[in-house]
Formats: C-alpha cells, structure tokens, sequence
C-alpha cells in the first residue's frame, strides 16, 4: 500500500546492481530502494567533498599563478593537501559562541547551508546514466534547493546578534534574491527549447555533434548563458559581487561571529555551491557528459571545471561592484534583457521558426 | 530611440572590455612565478646591501682593525654602538669591549662610512632572528666572528716595512697614529682634541645606558 | 532618508586604526545613516614616533637616516629635502654629477610609490590582482636601489652636498631596461583596469573635488592636478636640474576619483621620460661635495619645498651655527589632504569613502611623523 502510494523514482539503469545486490542480501522491497538511494547519496557528498576540497586548492593555486607567485607549495608536492591542513586547524579552533546569540537559528544556520549546497546533486548528471535520482522537475528542484541558501544567511545575520551581521545577512539575502529573477528566466529559455524540466532530457537535447549545444543556438543560447554566468556569479556571492566577504567593506558579513569548524561549514558551501552553479551551467548550455571519445564523467568534470575556471578568472580579475550599483545591474539590466530573452524565444519556438 | 541604442552599445563594449580584463589576467596563466621559494631558494644579495654590523679582523694577522677611534660611535644616530676604550700606560686607546645594540641599530651605514680604518661593516646578511632581546645585544667577539667571512677592500694605508713586520696589536694601533698626521682634514681629528670630547658630551638619546657604563668603568 | 512615519536613527561606527585599507594607522568615526555616511571625523597621531624633536638631538648628518622615516614610502625625496635646505643655508655648490644621480633616483622613488598607489586602490575597490603587478614592478627599481646604496625601503643615500655612494656600472643598462619594462606595464595596467564598467562605475563621479576647494586646503600634488590646477614645483619653483629635462606636467578636470588615478598613471610616464633623458646625460665627476664631518651651517633659517609624489614636502631648518639643527619642521602633503576627506566624503557610501581614501593616497607617517 505504502509503495503504491510512493511511488518512487526510477533508479537510473547504471545503479540497479546495488539495489540487486541488496536485494540478494535479503533486504527487499522498498527497504532496498532507500538504502541503495541512501548508498547514493553518501558516495555523492564523499565525491563533492573532496571535489570542495580540490577546488579550495585549485582556487588558491590558480589566483597565485594569475598574480605570478605560485600559491601554497610546502604541503605535499605544490600543496595538494594544503586545504586538509587546514580543515584540520580549523577544527582545533576553539567555537567562541556569543552569549547573547538566538541559540536555535545560530546552531542551524550552517547546516542548513552545509545541506543545502549538497542537496541539489541529486538531479545532476555526472555522467551518461550516472545520476542519482533522474526526477521529472529536475531543474525546478535545484532552484527550490538552492533557495534555501537564502535562508541561512539571513539565519546567520539573525542569530549572531550583531548589527553588522544582520546588514551583512539583509544585503546579501537581497543581493541573492535579485539575481535569482534572471537566473531562473535563463534558465527557462532552455527548458523552452528542450521541452521538459528533466535534466536527463535537457541532455539529451543537446546530444550529437557539439553545435547542438545550447550554447549555439544563436541568438538566444549566447545571451542566455552570459546573463546565467553573471547570476550565477551573484549567486555564489563572488566578485564582482561579493559584497558579504569583502573585508574593505565595513559591514562585514553574515559570518563574521562564525569561528572554527561552523565557519568551515559556510566556507565549503560556498565553495560546492560554486560547483553547483557551474555543473548546472555545463548541463544547460555546454551539453552535460556529452563527447566524444573520452568516458561521459570526464567529459562532465573537464566542462564544469572550465567554468570554474571562467568564475575564478573573474574573481581575480574583476574590481567589486558596490551593492546599490548590483541591485541597479539586476532590476534594470539583466532582467528586462532575460524577460525579452524568453519571450522571444518562446515566441519563435512555438510559431515554428525554431527547432 | 538614441538612448536604448546607446545603452546597447555600452553593453557591447563594456563586455568587450570586461573580456580584455580577463585577456590579461589570463596571460599570466602561461608566464612563470616570479617569486622565490624562500627558505630554499635565497637571493643572492648585492654587495653593498645594509645589514647586520659586523668588525673587519686584518686578512694577515687576523687581529680586529679597530682602533677605538670612536668616529663610529659618534656617528651612530641611535647610539647603538658602545665603545669602552680606557687609554694604557702609553696613552692608546686599547680596545676593551665593543656593543652593538641590534635591536636599536637603525642599519643606516652611518658608522661604516665614519670609519678609516676598515674596521666596521655593515655586511649582506640578514637571518639573525632569535628568542630573547639579549641574544641581540652582541659583543665584540661575536661581531669579529660575523666578520671573519665578509669580504672586504682594505682602504687604510699600509706602510710597506711596518706591514710586514710587528705584532698584530702594535700593527694596528702604529699605524693610524702615523696615518692621523699624514692625513688631511677633516675626519680623522689628532688625538688630544678626542678625549674631553667624549667625556662631556651625551650625544645620544638613551643616555641611561651609557651614563651607567660610564660609572661602572 | 527618513520618510513621515519612520524613524530612522544615526549610529556611529568606527573605522578602526587597524584597517584592512591599508594606508596605514588611521582611526575614522563615522556617523551613519544607514548606508550613507554623514560624517566622517578623522582621529590621527598613532604613527607619531616624534621625528622632529629627535632631529634637535642629531648633527646634519645623523639627521638624514632620522628623516628616512618621515615617509617611508618615498624615503628619498625625506633625504634629499633635508640635504636640499642644509645645503641652502650653507650655501654649497653640489657637484653635476650628483645632481644627475639624485634627480634620477627621486624620480625613481616617485615611480615606485604611484605604483603602490595603484596597487592599494585596486585592492580597496575590489581588484586583488593589480597590487601584485604593481609590487612585481616595484620589486625591480628596489633592486636598483640595493646594487646602488644598499637598502630597499630607508635609503639615507643623499647626502648634504651629494650622495653618499657612486653608482656601478651597472645601473645604467639595468635602469634603462626596469624603465622600458615599467613604461609596457603601465600601458597594461591601464587596458586592464580603465575600459573596465565596474570600475568605471566605481570610480567616476565619486568624490569630486574643485580646484577652488583643493588650493583652500592647501593640497598639492597629483590632487590638486586632478582638480585642474596646473602647479607642479619642478616647474613652478625648479630645484635641482629639473629645468633641464622635458616634460609634461598632467592635469585632469574632474577631480574625481578616476582622474586621480588616471593622472598618477600618467605621471609615471612623465617620470620615465625624466629617467631616460637624465641617464643619457650623467657627466663624470664627483658625486659629493666635500662636507666636513662637524658641519656647521651659518645661523638661520630656510624652508625647502619638493615636489613628492604625494604633495608638497618642505623642510623648514632653523640653525643656530652650532652642529645640531635648532628646529627641523617638516611639512607633508598628506596632512592636508586628510582635512579634505570630511569635506568630500560626506553623503556617499561607505564603499565610495573607501575608493576616495585610497585614490587621496594618504600616508599616515607623514601625517603623524
């Protein structure tokens, strides 16, 4: 009765050897299909973590070779385990709680971030059936994860009790919530041209040769994927819009009474939610797993890697937008130009002049 | 109409040029670092860099140069260097003890250029850090030491027979006697003007120390 | 910004000493409505380390490492303006072979701080990598500095009638090339940072200054040129042999923001120009005047002043004949373009304060001594 009224999502075809072999074990129905997702989901934040801590490092080394110097090198051969050295120190700090904190939302505040950042996985295709859970509203799942992001700064502005970091967390919460207007109606446009929220079908859209790519079809994919880069961008509250970790800046931030292993948490996330934003870019616009020759995860990983790249290029290249001029750029600019994006793009498609 | 195209054209060449910004940042991807690794790689330091003071011994005798001339201590702008040279039976200066306050020493090369003799030097090296301010203070013994493998052109005057010759004291102090009256002015001053000078005059800031080093000679 | 109905209230926050816009120890109290800062109330003196009155202790010539810190930052132009008022008092011919080497080597320092200018300001508006390109330039004239005199931060290379050491043979090679690489870095400086919308948007508009308002407070330097006024002392009122060089003296309109810093940039130019035209001419001779050791200027006073690269330096030197100067007064650009941060920073941003701060390119040794 339970599992007709639950229905639940189709285990991708690659992952049906763990469900059969639990099944073989002697655990079956529906308790095989909740410890293999269970399974699923562990190995994916194992992967995502270590991938955190690479790009850490990778971030690091990068911004050194663009300021000529050469970044973290004395641990371990050009500093692989530097970022492990310092997860470490971080949790020998010493969590200096303030008295007057909201106990509740001040403990929450990280996880939820924490949890949310790793949440929106799920849906992405690493790979050629290498997904966790293909559900039909794919894209529409990961914004509504992702908006919980919104929620935990402004929990962390909340419960520090401190004015600066409630402005800190209100600036930054406004700062997300403006330029999620434009990356939601990027977005859109190319759910308009595959024709299903899914992100297994949005791939599939884009297979064959790479001028199927999202990203070619002129005029709209180009306008589409620059206007979802610069909302990404806020959207992992990196310059030019970083507003919330700029030390120039006086108020300093939703996390400046964060210390030790709890300011870990808010660090990681960033971090994975910049992933997050890049490897939804490569499945929307940059095709996802699909090429040639080499295996569909490699193709994934190089693909999200090079946007990465592309953010981390702007960070270190770009001077910091001030907050009243970031809300102008969004309201006024980037969404008048995705409504009209959409718009005729929608137009164009459904009187047939599209494929 | 003017205004939207306008607008238009900003957003063109505004990315153009955000694109440019990155074009360059993005070059120096492929150019190599140009920063040493330090504690592995060092620089070589060029000969004439400032650092620690160190006293000049001779490249013969091995004796320190230094004849108390005290042209070093009066140069010194931060009074760093404190110079006890009780005069003999035979009204020389010897040398009896040489400090060097590092933690004071403002490494400016004043008492280096104030020196005829060789004898003082402000040498390429620069690791010295250490765990107490005593360890800073150094004698002459330690300074001749930091001394011994600096290189160094010896600009006093030799006289041939007297170089070959003589005990590296009686060297030492021979022959800036000789040199005083050779030389002209203005530096080097004849030897009776230089002792009420000394005497009298507090020259220097942190007058506590020497007043007391003073009294205790 | 209150509306009927709701009350807003003015808070007060402290721009610490310990800033992390790094121009040094400055306390700022702002008061704030808001975003907007209403008032900003500089409180300075954390950087006073009493220079003058030590000066009062020293001979002349102890007196020139003393003054090395007086702006650590262009440590040269502290030196030469002292030696430059002994030098009137005592009425000494400095030879032209010391001139040469001095002009070069004030011009270099003048290079190396407009590019610690341009590196700080990047930094406090956003862009982290220029400070690394400015200091990667800043690293090559201050290994001209060590081969020459030996220290790369507090020179006490000039001397009263001279300089204290000659240069190798070589610098002239080493300096040609530093200045030809600086003069293609400052042209990819600007490429990367003035076509830029974020800092255009940044940068013009904020923070103007009149020319009117600028000569009221008595700013000199690169701001008042900014600002429109057309006053250099190496042209105004020549020292040295700078009337013997060709070059141009830059102005800007705005005085915003961006025109400073487009005029600093524009000013190392200039500066490699003086640069190249003075190595192509050094003559032989000596490099110091004979100056005795126990130098006794006659009794009297003279005010010096120099073109910095912040401003107006000067040095009034009152001499009473004996060995010891009677009073060294020293004068800085920067204590007077601070007075100006109130006037131009009220009613902006916090963000806007900053870019403001930074593009006055204040020091605060020269503001505290």
């Amino acid at each position: 009765m339970t599992l007709a009224l639950m229905q639940p999502v189709e285990l991708s075809p690659t992952f049906l050897w763990i469900q059969h072999l639990i099944e073989a074990i002697g655990i079956g129905g529906m308790w095989s299909i909740v410890i293999t997702y269970a399974i699923l989901a562990v190995v994916t934040f194992g992967v995502l973590a270590l991938l955190a801590l690479f790009l850490v490092w990778w971030e690091r080394k990068f911004a050194g070779h663009i300021q000529q110097r050469f970044g973290p090198m004395m641990t371990g051969w050009h500093g692989w385990y530097q970022t492990i050295m310092d997860a470490v120190k971080l949790l020998q700090k010493e969590d200096i709680l303030v008295v007057t904190r909201d106990r509740m939302v001040f403990f929450w505040a990280p996880i939820i971030a924490f949890v949310a950042a790793f949440a929106a996985y799920i849906v992405i295709p690493f790979g050629n059936g290498i997904i966790v859970a293909d559900l039909n509203i794919g894209i529409l799942y990961i914004i509504a994860i992702t908006t919980f992001t919104i929620i935990s700064l402004l929990m962390a502005g909340w419960g520090s009790n401190n004015k600066y970091a409630l402005l800190g967390g209100m600036r930054s919460a406004a700062q997300v919530v403006s330029y999620e207007v434009p990356m939601v109606a990027s977005i859109l446009t190319v759910v308009l041209f595959a024709g299903s929220l899914s992100m297994v079908d949005i791939v599939d859209s884009q297979s064959g040769w790479f001028y199927n790519w999202n990203i070619f079809r002129l005029p709209f994919g180009p306008i589409a994927f620059i206007t979802y880069i610069i909302a990404a961008t806020a959207e992992a509250n990196r310059t030019p819009f970083d507003i919330p970790e700029a030390e120039q800046e006086l108020v300093a931030g939703f996390n400046i009474e964060y210390s030790g292993m709890q300011f870990a948490m808010f660090f990681l996330a960033e971090f994975v939610n910049m992933f997050t934003v890049s490897a939804i870019a490569t499945t929307l616009f940059l095709g996802g797993w699909t090429g040639v020759l080499l295996p569909s995860w490699m193709w994934f990983l190089g693909k999200t890697f090079a946007v990465v790249a592309l953010l981390m290029l702007f960070r270190w290249t770009f001077p910091r937008l001030r907050v009243d001029q970031l809300m102008e750029f969004s309201w006024k600019y980037l969404v008048p130009i995705t409504f009209a994006n959409l718009i005729l793009a929608g137009w164009m498609k459904y009187a047939g002049w599209y494929w | 109409m003017s205004d939207s195209s306008n607008v238009i054209k900003d957003i063109f060449v505004g990315l153009k040029e955000l694109i440019l910004g990155m074009g360059i940042t993005g070059k120096h991807l492929g150019r190599h670092a140009v920063t040493l690794q330090y504690p592995v790689e060092k620089m070589e330091m060029p000969e004439r860099s400032r650092g620690i003071v160190v006293l000049l011994s001779d490249k013969e005798t091995g004796g320190l140069n230094c004849t108390s001339c005290m042209l070093c201590m009066r140069a010194c702008p931060t009074a760093a260097i404190r110079i006890e040279a009780p005069r003999d039976e035979n009204k020389k200066r010897q040398l009896k003890s040489f400090v060097v306050d590092n933690t004071i020493c403002c490494f400016c090369g004043l008492c280096e250029e104030a020196c005829n003799f060789s004898a003082i030097k402000m040498a390429p090296k620069y690791e010295f850090s250490t765990w107490t301010r005593e360890e800073l203070i150094w004698d002459k013994d330690k300074l001749q030491e930091m001394g011994r493998d600096v290189d160094y052109v010896d600009t006093r005057k030799k006289k041939p027979a007297k170089a070959a010759a003589a005990a590296p004291k009686a060297d030492a102090k021979a022959e800036p006697k000789a040199e005083a009256k050779v030389e002209p002015k203005p530096e080097p001053k004849p030897e009776p003007k230089v002792e009420p000078k000394v005497e009298d005059a507090k020259p220097h800031p942190g007058a506590d120390g020497d007043s007391k080093e003073n009294e205790e000679k | 910004m209150t509306e009927v109905g709701l009350r807003t209230e003015e808070f007060q926050v402290n721009m610490g000493p310990h800033h992390p816009s790094t121009h040094g120890v400055c306390r700022l109290l702002l008061t704030m409505d808001g975003e907007k800062v209403v008032k900003v109330e500089p409180y300075i003196g954390y950087l006073h380390r009493s220079i003058e009155k030590i000066c009062e202790n020293r001979t002349y010539h102890q007196c020139i490492p003393i003054l090395d810190p007086f702006e650590y930052v262009t440590a040269l132009s502290c030196n030469y303006v002292f030696a430059l008022s002994a030098e009137r008092l005592a009425q000494i011919e400095v030879p032209e072979r010391a001139e040469f080497l001095r002009v070069i080597m004030l011009e270099l320092n003048r290079i190396a701080s407009h590019l610690i200018f341009f590196g700080t300001t990047a930094m406090d508006i956003g862009a982290l990598t220029p400070f690394l390109y400015g200091l990667r330039e800043r690293e090559m004239i201050m290994d001209l500095f060590e081969m020459t005199c030996g220290q790369r931060l507090t020179y006490n290379y000039i001397r009263i009638g001279g300089v204290s050491k000659d240069i190798l043979p070589a610098f002239v090679p080493k300096c040609r090339e530093t200045i030809n690489i600086i003069k293609d870095k400052v042209d990819e400086y600007e490429a990367l940072l003035n076509g830029n919308p974020i800092w255009k948007a940044r940068t013009i508009g904020i923070g103007p200054l009149s020319g009117e308002k600028a000569i009221a407070f008595g700013a000199s330097g690169p701001i008042l040129r900014a600002s429109g006024v057309k006053y250099d002392l190496r042209r105004d009122d020549p020292y040295s042999i700078y009337d013997r060089f060709e070059f141009d003296i830059p102005t800007r309109q705005n005085g915003d923001v961006f025109d400073r810093y487009v005029l600093r940039l524009e000013e190392i130019r200039q500066s490699i120009r003086i640069i190249g035209q003075a190595l192509d001419g050094i003559p032989e001779g000596d490099f110091k005047a004979k100056v005795s050791l126990k130098f006794k200027p006659p009794a009297g006073e003279a005010y010096t002043r120099i073109e910095n690269s912040r401003g107006e330096m000067g040095v009034y030197l009152i001499s009473d004949g004996t060995e010891k100067p009677v009073r060294v007064k020293t004068r800085g650009g920067s204590y007077n373009h601070l007075q100006l941060i109130p006037e131009i920073a009220t009613d902006c941003l916090i963000a806007d304060l900053v870019a403001i701060f930074a593009s006055f390119d204040i020091i605060m040794p020269e503001v505290d001594r």
